[in-house]
């Protein structure tokens, strides 16, 4: 899987690669608009992730001339602006999400996923870590192959524990996550808790291992124990 | 009232003043001389008599004149002397009509007695050619006044027309659409001037609009990039395995910290935004419907913090607003709401076709009701608050014609909406 991240802020661009290679990913930078435009010229990406205000040009364009190049390719927009006009302008000219900055890194991560997910498999495969399995197009969940019923938020917060396997997941990443920016406050972080407990009730039932660990003063992790 | 009209009726009614006065001024000058006329002859007809009286001395009634031309009286004892001019009406024998005539009254001795000698002179033809005259004038004077009156009408038409394009182009303008203002030189200076005065303070607005717009688009930029860095890096060094746990809490610190001023300058763009009026798309919203839709999306911590929540008589509540700011205005008066709540308590909702009112439960008010409404000002301390939500509110209140009022009575905070009058 190939990404190139359009960045003009060094210290996020090495960030969000450090993170994307951690996953397996092959992740390439460009700083400004005439290297990104090269790139996206020269090689083929699986994903672009693109800041919208770079120093020598506008990321607008180079979504355009992506289009124009590969339409397949994913596109997700990076951006300080937060006007509904930006949001609205970049997906119709064909980006696929619309992050504003600042962002959580885990929260790009399970966006980039989803959306490769969704491009080359049109949502059709299905995601398996050891005795889980998790079905995107039915929303389905079995645990050592029995069904497993999740409430939306579980199954959510499942699928974003899922795509940052190994990572150590803020609460307030999650909590936003799950219901989005506006919900930041400390009652929020009670409710991911009391969802975390219940998502863990029910795979442990099933017979899966405990992976949901708890990181104190921060808040959780997927991994293998 | 338009200038145009305005000035067409100032211009009628100066000119029907100015055109009777004349026409009264010219009937006056025609009688004079009409008159002057008449005397003159009647004067003459004097002299004619008087010679006739010296030369036989005496009157003879034969009807050297025709009738009613004259009349000789003898007057007893001293009247008055001298010759006066004076007008009368005669009854005509024929037709019995009234005859106006100018009668000249002078004293004459015939064989030692003094006699009043009347001529009089027909009027009736000179009435009849002032009448004429006075009508004539009339409708010359008539249709050189309806003449000039459309002449006005139409000449100044042509020459305040660029006036009227000038207007309907500034109606027309709008500060944030981009386009620029573009208006003629006409040919009349005054008019060029005003054009070229509005062409100069267009573009300054234009370009002050912008640069504020722009201002607010690269501070934002400039400030959630580096916040985003931190965000970044905090969430990195999260991720190393070997941190003690007063590392990790400072780790926390810095990373609620670094939240709290990106929502903090979200926040104050957002009001800036408002207050520069770079939300333009209005349009009708429901606000009611809408506030019901958030409550509805916020089912799970209502039920998490257990709060019940009930709605009465829901009508729809429509204003005019831009989708963004009604979401905002929305997701903040229920945030707001459930935040400041207390565990069992209630929120209730009232919507009237002109009147919206959320009230919920929860602790006494200790600062004044009013200043809720300040920026930074908030009940609590917590870290999750940057007392920023209900001057949002109010600013988009002030800004698109909506009245916010709050009133606390015995725990219950109850904040009202309506449409205030423009």
């Amino acid at each position: 899987m190939k990404v190139l991240v359009v960045e003009d802020e060094q210290g996020l661009a090495e960030s969000i690669t450090e993170y994307m290679v951690k996953d397996g990913y092959i992740c390439e930078t460009a700083a400004t608009f005439q290297e990104a435009e090269e790139k996206i010229h020269l090689y083929i990406y699986d994903c672009v992730i693109v800041d919208l205000t770079l120093p020598d040009g506008n990321g607008f364009q180079i979504i355009e001339t992506l289009k124009r190049l590969i339409a397949t390719t994913g596109v997700i927009i990076i951006s300080a602006r937060n006007a509904l006009e930006d949001k609205l302008k970049g997906l119709e000219i064909g980006s696929d999400d619309y992050l504003t900055k600042p962002f959580h890194l885990s929260e790009l991560n399970a966006r980039v996923k989803s959306l490769l997910r969704r491009r080359q498999f049109g949502g059709h495969t299905e995601i398996r870590f050891r005795e889980i399995v998790v079905v995107p197009h039915t929303r389905n969940v079995f645990v050592t192959g029995q069904p497993t019923p999740l409430s939306r938020k579980e199954y959510d917060l499942l699928l974003y524990f899922l795509s940052n396997v190994d990572v150590a997941l803020t609460k307030a990443s999650i909590a936003e996550h799950l219901w989005g920016d506006n919900i930041d406050s400390a009652d929020s972080f009670d409710m991911v808790y009391s969802h975390i407990k219940n998502l863990r009730r029910k795979l442990l039932e099933k017979g899966a291992a405990d992976y949901v660990q708890s990181i104190y003063g921060i808040g959780y992790k997927f991994s293998q124990p | 009232m338009k200038l145009l009209t305005k000035t067409n009726r100032i211009y009628l009614a100066f000119s029907l003043v100015i055109y009777l006065l004349t026409a009264v001024a010219f009937y006056q000058i025609i009688r004079l001389v009409i008159y002057e006329e008449v005397e003159n002859r009647l004067r003459v007809e004097k002299r004619d008599f008087q010679t006739y009286v010296r030369a036989h001395n005496a009157w003879s009634n034969i009807p050297y004149f025709v009738e009613n031309k004259i009349n000789v009286t003898p007057v007893v004892g001293r009247g008055a002397r001298g010759e006066e001019f004076s007008d009368t009406l005669i009854l005509n024998r024929y037709d019995h009509e009234l005859i106006p005539f100018r009668q000249l009254t002078f004293y004459q001795p015939i064989q030692g007695v003094v006699h009043r000698v009347e001529i009089r002179k027909s009027l009736i033809q000179t009435y009849r050619l002032i009448e004429v005259m006075t009508v004539a004038m009339m409708l010359f004077l008539g249709l050189l006044l309806a003449g000039t009156f459309w002449f006005q009408g139409k000449l100044s038409g042509r020459l305040w027309y660029p006036f009227y394009d000038t207007l309907a182009r500034i109606k027309g303008f709008d500060l944030s659409s981009g386009a620029s203002l573009t208006l003629d030189s006409p040919q009349i200076t005054e008019f060029r001037e005003l054009n070229d005065v509005l062409q100069k303070m267009a573009d300054k607005m234009q370009q002050d609009y912008r640069s504020l717009k722009e201002f607010t688009e690269n501070a934002s930029h400039e400030m959630q990039t580096p916040l985003a860095l931190i965000n970044a890096k905090v969430e990195q060094l999260i991720q190393s395995e070997q941190l003690t746990e007063t590392q990790t809490h400072w780790i926390e610190s810095i990373y609620q910290a670094s939240r709290r001023i990106s929502r903090l300058n979200q926040g104050l763009l957002l009001l800036a935004k408002i207050e520069n009026r770079q939300f333009n798309d209005s349009q009708i919203i429901d606000l009611a419907g809408l506030l019901t839709e958030k409550l509805t999306d916020m089912e799970e911590v209502l039920s998490f913090k257990e709060l019940s929540v009930s709605m009465q008589a829901m009508k729809p509540f429509d204003v005019m607003l831009p989708p963004a700011l009604a979401d905002i205005l929305v997701t903040n008066l229920v945030n707001n709401a459930i935040k400041h709540n207390q565990v069992n308590g209630r929120i209730e909702l009232v919507a009237t076709t002109d009147k919206l009112c959320l009230s919920n439960t929860g602790g006494q008010l200790t600062s004044s009701p009013e200043r809720l409404f300040e920026r930074f000002k908030k009940e609590s301390t917590g870290p999750d608050s940057v007392g920023l939500g209900l001057s949002i509110i109010r600013q988009i209140g002030d800004s698109y014609g909506l009245s916010i009022d709050y009133q606390e009575t015995e725990g219950i905070h109850q904040f009202c909406l309506t449409r205030s009058q423009p």
